[in-house]
């Protein structure tokens, strides 16, 4: 879709009407490259690039400098740099992303009870209802970019609009740094000049079988007849671009997706052969999945594992508990079985824990004798250390000699 | 090899034969049936490493031989054969079974590979059949299914002069009781433990339960330790699992005055009822007073349901949370028309005492046996 460098902005006047667009779309810009900046402001004209500086590490983030130069989040750093020498290449610190989406998100939560957080960074806000106290759509997103920026510093978009694909569409134009508002009568003059790759549901394959039938833009799509589509594409994808290209779009804005499954994974530096070293990496995930289990009062029922080799073959297993847990030190048995269970494996480029089947914490029923006393009480000491001094201040033992700075991307 | 059985015999054989192998198995040949001729008949033998079953019977052999055929087939067929003698022929590795009007054609398996079955030979002690069965049924159901914790999914014998107890836990519960012992002139005042798979005892439980005296053997020969059950003329094997079963017995109380007694199909009628809005794996509440006994179920926001029944309280009114289920194999396990549930008292402010389900004969009268069943609370919300 957009070329994500700002490139091809376009923002709305402020005297049009946005009283038919009551859904916004809020993304922060360049969110992460942002809030690195904000310790570096001498920075900010610069390309900047956050990544892990190691042999095979990632883009997490560029700002828009770097952007225009062609660099993107997730290619290779070793290619960023070839196309941006000059780039200024940042660690990554998540413990400041999670800081500042918080108070984002909270700003949002001030505006409409109706927010919907899409990940760290961006979120759906349905202000229908708030009209009457704090003005129009337009208003409200005006406020919201203001009160982002005085609070935290941080710049972010917002599309306004009468559905939630279109409000998303929206923001991606009005970036960086801007608002625009697509009225509900604007809104398929907006639409069908786009390309097809801007439908949501529109990946490489579709977009492929859609140019096969000379469908290049939205405009196209809405044109041609429902049947055909639904024939080319198969009933349920047919009928849904269909509707999406004629600003069909009934899906409600819908805040806290209850979380269905807590996951952190890995990809090493250097391929790893050495199981004990696997091993570690599995209680460090475990611990950090341990944590959020118990920050969020959930228990887990189903532990799972993920490994990536290094030819990407990716193997999962997962195993239900006795009796739910939120215990990394559990979550660490299991995932532990699971990986001794795969035997013989080649080389692994990422391994990933994950606690699936969450309940409400509490439900379990009591043990008459715990296997491993004070494992709980240590877990939650560790859990406050944590919040005072930060992840990983107080670890386990066979984690100390880890090196912080081998860890590549995590989610 | 040639030799005529009994339709029904043959059957009855077999399906023992194949009943304790694993439903699925790394070595083919494992799955198979070792049929021998004996001097009078046949023996049929199966064998996982783990566990394996023996039985001889009567069988007229023409010819003497050996021969190994897939267990769940030869079972298949076994059991749906028409009532007519069955007659067993090979030639080379073609195994020809003629019953009646039916013929089938199996193949066998190499008997040369299959590994020789662990015989036992000393005697350890006799076991009445119908107690021991009953008292594995109502043991087994408090052993753990998970095996990330191998020793608590079996059953632990211990074994003294006189007796022999069987306790099982799965940390949530704990069940256990006595039953006679006859050791003969061996000595075991010292005590002997054999730690059991508690699937591999509940098929022997069912197995034997009407065959009078059972022989039981414990053995430990090569760094292997081994339980045999034998009666009628088969025998049953099983490695014991190694480790040390957590000393549960303490866990129960000498002795407790607040408790109530209810009648047991009265109570499990309505666990059964009230429990049904419940969501997976919550708990009920039962509240104890003069008034009789109350189960609530607090399931999700569309669905709540209550119930009092008649219950006879010693002592204080008590509160407790406890999950159906396991109460349900607790009643069904006590084999008496009426119950008792005690409450122990606790230390602990942050956990309830486990409460303990034992029989009552009547409204007033303990039951004869000594079967306990103690169980974990969950913790009261709200």
């Amino acid at each position: 879709m957009s070329k994500q460098d700002g490139s091809q902005r376009q923002v709305s006047a402020p005297t049009v009407d946005s009283s038919t667009s009551p859904i916004l779309h809020v993304d922060l810009d360049a969110f992460f490259a942002s809030v690195e900046l904000l310790d570096r402001p001498e920075l900010a004209a610069h390309p900047v690039v956050v990544a892990h500086d190691s042999p095979r590490s990632v883009v997490t983030a560029a700002n828009y400098p770097a952007r225009r130069f062609g660099v993107r989040s997730a290619m290779p750093l070793s290619q960023a740099k070839r196309l941006c020498p000059s780039a200024v290449v940042l660690e990554p610190h998540f413990e400041k992303y999670r800081h500042y989406s918080r108070q984002v998100m909270a700003i949002f939560d001030d505006m409409t009870p109706l927010v919907e957080r899409l990940g760290i960074d961006e979120a759906f806000l349905d202000v229908s209802g708030a009209g009457r106290v704090l003005g129009s759509p337009g208003e409200i997103a005006q406020r919201i970019r203001e009160r982002v920026r005085a609070e935290t510093g941080l710049a972010c978009s917002v599309g306004a609009a009468s559905t939630k694909f279109v409000a998303k569409l929206a923001s991606g134009r009005a970036k960086p740094d801007g608002l625009l508002v697509i009225p509900a009568a604007e809104t398929l003059r907006f639409l069908h000049p786009l390309p097809v790759s801007a439908l949501w549901g529109v990946g490489a394959a579709t977009e492929k079988a859609l140019e096969r039938h000379a469908l290049h833009t939205i405009g196209d799509i809405a044109a041609s007849p429902r049947s055909a589509l639904e024939r080319s594409l198969g009933a349920a994808l047919g009928a849904k671009l269909h509707d999406l290209a004629n600003g069909i779009d009934h899906r409600q804005v819908t805040p806290e997706r209850v979380e269905k499954s807590i996951g952190h994974e890995m990809t090493f530096s250097t391929d790893v052969r050495d199981d004990d070293q696997l091993r570690r990496e599995l209680l460090r995930l475990s611990n950090r999945v341990g944590e959020r289990l118990r920050r969020g009062g959930l228990e887990a029922g189903t532990v799972a594992l993920k490994v990536r080799y290094a030819d990407f073959t990716t193997i999962s297993r997962s195993h239900r508990l006795a009796t739910p847990s939120d215990l990394g030190r559990t979550i660490y048995t299991e995932a532990r079985a699971l990986l001794d269970a795969l035997g013989e494996h080649p080389p692994v480029r990422l391994i990933g824990v994950r606690a699936e089947q969450l309940a409400a914490a509490g439900g379990a029923p009591l043990a008459l004798w715990e296997t491993e006393p004070g494992w709980r009480d240590a877990e939650r000491t560790v859990d406050g250390v944590a919040q005072r001094f930060g992840l990983d201040s107080l670890r386990p033992a066979s984690l100390l000699s880890s090196p912080r700075g081998e860890r590549l991307r995590e989610d | 090899m040639k030799f005529q059985v009994n339709r029904d015999v043959f059957s009855e054989a077999v399906s023992f034969a194949v009943k304790l192998l694993p439903q699925r198995t790394t070595l083919p040949i494992l799955s198979g049936v070792l049929i021998e001729t004996t001097e009078t008949g046949l023996r049929l033998s199966s064998f996982d490493y783990e566990v394996s079953a023996q039985t001889e019977i009567d069988a007229s052999v023409d010819t003497p031989g050996t021969i190994l055929v897939s267990g769940r087939l030869l079972a298949d067929i076994a059991s749906r054969l028409p009532n007519a003698p069955v007659e067993f022929s090979t030639e080379e590795s073609r195994i020809s079974v003629r019953c009646g009007s039916a013929n089938f054609t199996l193949l066998s398996m190499p008997v040369e590979e299959y590994p020789t079955l662990p015989q036992v030979s000393e005697q350890s002690g006799l076991l009445p059949a119908d107690a021991f069965s009953d008292a594995v049924s109502q043991v087994a159901v408090a052993a753990s299914r998970d095996d990330v914790t191998p020793v608590i999914t079996g059953v632990q014998l211990e074994v003294s002069n006189t007796t022999l107890s069987l306790v099982a836990t799965d940390r949530y519960r704990v069940a256990v009781r006595e039953i006679d012992w006859d050791s003969g002139d061996r000595d075991f005042s010292e005590g002997v433990t054999a730690l059991v798979p508690a699937r591999t005892l509940q098929e022997i439980g069912k197995t034997f339960g009407h065959s009078g005296t059972i022989s039981v053997a414990i053995t430990n020969t090569d760094d292997r330790e081994i339980i045999a059950f034998s009666a009628d003329r088969k025998t049953v094997t099983s490695l014991l699992i190694k480790g040390n079963f957590p000393p549960v017995k303490r866990l129960f109380p000498d002795e407790v005055d607040n408790y109530a007694v209810m009648n047991t199909a009265e109570l499990v009628e309505s666990v059964r009822r009230v429990a049904l809005v419940l969501e997976r794996e919550a708990a009920l509440r039962f509240t104890f007073s003069i008034d009789g006994l109350t189960l609530e179920a607090i399931g999700s926001e569309q669905a709540q349901a209550s119930e009092t029944i008649d219950a006879h309280l010693h002592g204080g009114d008590m509160v407790v949370s406890l999950k159906p289920q396991f109460l349900l194999d607790g009643l069904g396990a006590v084999h008496s028309e009426f119950v008792r549930i005690s409450f122990t008292r606790t230390e602990n402010p942050n956990k309830p005492g486990p409460v303990l389900i034992t029989s009552q004969s009547s409204k007033d009268q303990p039951g004869a046996d000594s079967y306990k069943y103690l169980l974990q609370p969950n913790l009261l919300l709200r």
